[in-house]
């Protein structure tokens, strides 16, 4: 602690109290900061590194055997694992399209009805309705609408003298059905977004650009899209993380099925764990999604210049 | 003072949330669906002739499965019973969830459960099956039954179909008939449990098994395979669109809705099908056998089965309560809730079966006693998921019913072991 002394200098003195308020003094920064490592401890360091331990063991559901360690056995067997190799196909079906779609109806809407909806904050909250209800919900919601003999959709094709058809159960259609119940509940949130970003943007180089007659196109390929980068990168990560854990939507409506059309590497990881009774097997799996997570979103951040 | 308060009176409840299976002196984990709702009700009355405090967890059938492997393998003792469905039966008694029941039955001074049970109800709690220790007592005794529409089945030239083969032709000219909204035929086509579940006793008619006798061999591309997948193939032409993402649900529906003509059911669903509120068809559903391919059809047996957990910290009390709740008179009782018997004198009790929404009994028992248990495997849900995605794969049409049985014999040699 610095003090001023009579003569107008600063010395150096010992903070007051005992010594257990100065121990308390010299460590503030180490103290305050404990409760946040502690929490980050037990909700994150630990649980990562316990699935890396599972990871590298056979555990056995008899509680009665010991875990038996069997290295990068359970990583090497995603290599030769075809259920693994179709789950990880169909993720990156699902994502790739259902964030593409997503972020183009988002962006579209966003800019079609900029002008209009910031007056209309009643129709914000029921497009916000979508992703405000539980994902649960949606699924059943779905399902109903996708049922091929009493669903809604089929009614209206039927009236429409359309042929029927079989939605979440049919081959060809399966991941179509769970992309646009998907792009329905989350294409609101990519679309918020990207109001918010427009709202924000400066009216200056547009006033100049119209000045130098540049067309409505050039605009915004040259003043809106970089403008909003750095809003566009942030909807996009964020949508691809969750797209990549897509579980209650494809659990609900299609199990996984038909012909394993849908089975999603959460869903496998699910089935693995709990019904195989396999967890270090499922947590190779989850170490791997959590892998592939990271360098994706890091190479993003990157690209996106977002960690700036 | 009034957050105070809240906050308190949060705390309490969360608290309470928390430890309240722990203040039981039975929890009972039980699935949804009439098999848990009527054992819930038991234990209700149990806890009010007794004076015990009995909890009954409720969960989605696969639910049931993994809070129960989850307790077992943590041994957590957080659940005393376990209402387990019979295939899981050697997952928990091999890893060691299960208590050996032979004690607690020399304690009461008895060798084993009563005659009165049907013997096929007693061999699927034995582990292993029919020859071991009793693990579990039977509950609800479900075993699949044909359910069809005489007067359509009439209609269409059949009139009681004894063969597959009566079932194709009858449900051929309904479905052709039905201009796309009617259809002869409906099946649980779902991946998984579901299109196993309905393959299972069409697999069986035909002389074909997962294994052989003693369990050494593979056994599901063979000729008799082969001929039951033909069938089956043949029935999915005349199902609904859509049918291979078909659970229970969709099934009962189409039937009580009377836009399906016959499938093969459970019994609990003989409730809803006879219940104005529910179904259109009441009076209307006949009950049969499971019809014959080149064998006499087989029922496939889905008991549900109450054991003891190894952890439970209460077992004589959850012994007690098992060997209460499976006696006679709760077991009639249990009928009446629409939970089907286990025990002859259930089965022929003229109180019941005198009654109209009793009248499946006599083909029920007669099911229960022609069953086949699914095949007894510490690893069945791994078998049934790899054989249940093949099949669903063949019902969709993306691969040959004899690329799938191959695929099938593949998968299932590679999980087991076994060539």
């Amino acid at each position: 602690m610095l003090k001023s002394a009579n003569d107008g200098t600063l010395t150096a003195q010992s903070p007051p109290g005992g010594p257990l308020e100065r121990w308390a003094e010299r460590h503030l920064r180490y103290l305050m900061l404990a409760p946040t490592v502690l929490i980050l401890l037990a909700l994150t360091i630990f649980p990562s590194l316990y699935m890396f331990y599972a990871a590298v063991h056979k555990i056995s559901p008899n509680p009665d055997l010991p875990w038996e360690f069997v290295g990068p056995g359970n990583f090497a067997r995603l290599l030769s694992d075809a259920q693994f190799h179709v789950a990880l196909r169909n993720t990156v079906v699902f994502t790739v399209v259902a964030v593409a779609v997503e972020f183009l109806l988002g962006l579209g809407l966003a800019l079609l009805l900029d002008k209009f909806i910031r007056r209309l904050t009643f129709l914000k909250t029921v497009l916000m309705i979508p992703m405000m209800l539980p994902p649960i919900a949606v699924a059943i919601t779905w399902k109903l609408i996708y049922e091929p003999q009493f669903g809604v959709l089929n009614e209206i094709m039927y009236r429409l003298g359309l042929p029927l058809q079989a939605w979440a159960g049919d081959v060809n259609l399966a991941m179509f059905s769970i992309i646009v119940a998907d792009v329905w509940q989350w294409t609101p949130f990519i679309f918020l977004l990207m109001l918010a970003g427009l709202a924000s943007l400066p009216v200056e180089p547009y006033e100049a650009a119209a000045l130098d007659g540049a067309s409505s196109w050039r605009q915004f390929w040259d003043l809106t899209l970089p403008f909003l980068k750095p809003v566009i990168a942030i909807a996009l990560l964020l949508r691809v993380m969750d797209a990549l854990r897509l579980f209650d939507l494809v659990f609900i409506l299609t199990g996984g099925g038909p012909a394993d059309r849908t089975k999603v590497l959460s869903l496998y990881i699910y089935q693995v764990a709990y019904r195989f009774a396999d967890p270090g097997y499922a947590a190779a799996i989850s170490l791997f999604v959590l892998f592939v997570t990271i360098i994706l979103s890091t190479w993003f951040m990157k690209r996106m210049r977002l960690a700036d | 003072m009034v957050r105070k308060l809240f906050l308190t009176l949060a705390a309490a409840a969360s608290a309470l949330a928390i430890s309240g299976a722990a203040w039981a002196d039975i929890t009972i984990l039980v699935p949804s669906g009439s098999e848990g709702d009527g054992l819930r009700a038991a234990a209700a009355d149990y806890a009010k002739m007794k004076g015990t405090k009995v909890e009954t967890v409720q969960a989605p059938y696969a639910n049931v499965f993994e809070q129960g492997a989850n307790a077992g393998a943590t041994k957590s003792g957080i659940f005393d019973i376990v209402l387990m469905d019979d295939p899981w039966i050697p997952f928990f008694a091999e890893n060691g969830h299960l208590e050996d029941l032979t004690p607690f039955f020399k304690n009461a001074g008895m060798e084993g459960p009563d005659n009165d049970f049907l013997s096929k109800s007693l061999a699927i709690c034995r582990n292993p099956y029919n020859s071991g220790p009793y693990v579990c007592l039977p509950y609800v005794g479900n075993a699949q039954m044909f359910f069809y529409d005489a007067a359509k089945y009439k209609e269409a030239g059949v009139d009681a179909p004894k063969t597959w083969d009566d079932v194709l032709k009858a449900s051929k000219t309904l479905t052709e008939g039905g201009g796309g909204r009617y259809f002869g035929y409906v099946f649980r086509g779902g991946q998984g449990n579901p299109v196993v579940a309905d393959f299972m006793p069409i697999f069986w008619s035909y002389g074909a098994d997962l294994f052989n006798a003693d369990r050494t061999k593979v056994t599901i591309d063979t000729p008799e395979g082969a001929a039951a997948m033909k069938m089956f193939m043949a029935l999915r032409d005349v199902s609904p669109k859509g049918v291979e993402s078909y659970n229970a649900n969709e099934v009962g529906t189409a039937l009580a809705a009377g836009t399906s003509a016959s499938s093969i059911n459970w019994p609990n669903w003989v409730a809803t099908f006879e219940d104005p509120s529910q179904s259109k068809m009441v009076g209307k559903i006949s009950y049969g056998p499971i019809p014959a391919g080149t064998k006499p059809g087989s029922s496939e047996i889905g008991h549900w089965t109450m054991g003891i957990m190894s952890a439970s910290k209460n077992k004589q009390e959850a012994f007690d309560f098992m060997l209460w709740a499976t006696s006679p008179e709760q077991i009639k009782i249990s009928a009446e809730r629409g939970n089907p018997p286990v025990r002859a004198s259930v089965f022929t009790d003229p109180e019941l079966t005198k009654q109209e929404k009793f009248r499946h009994y006599p083909v029920l028992m007669e099911a229960i006693q022609a069953s086949t248990p699914r095949p007894r495997h510490p690893k069945w849900p791994e078998i049934e998921n790899a054989f249940g995605i093949e099949l669903s794969k063949a019902v969709a049409g993306t691969i040959t019913p004899e690329e799938a049985l191959k695929n099938a014999q593949a998968a299932v040699e590679q999980i087991t072991g076994l060539k």
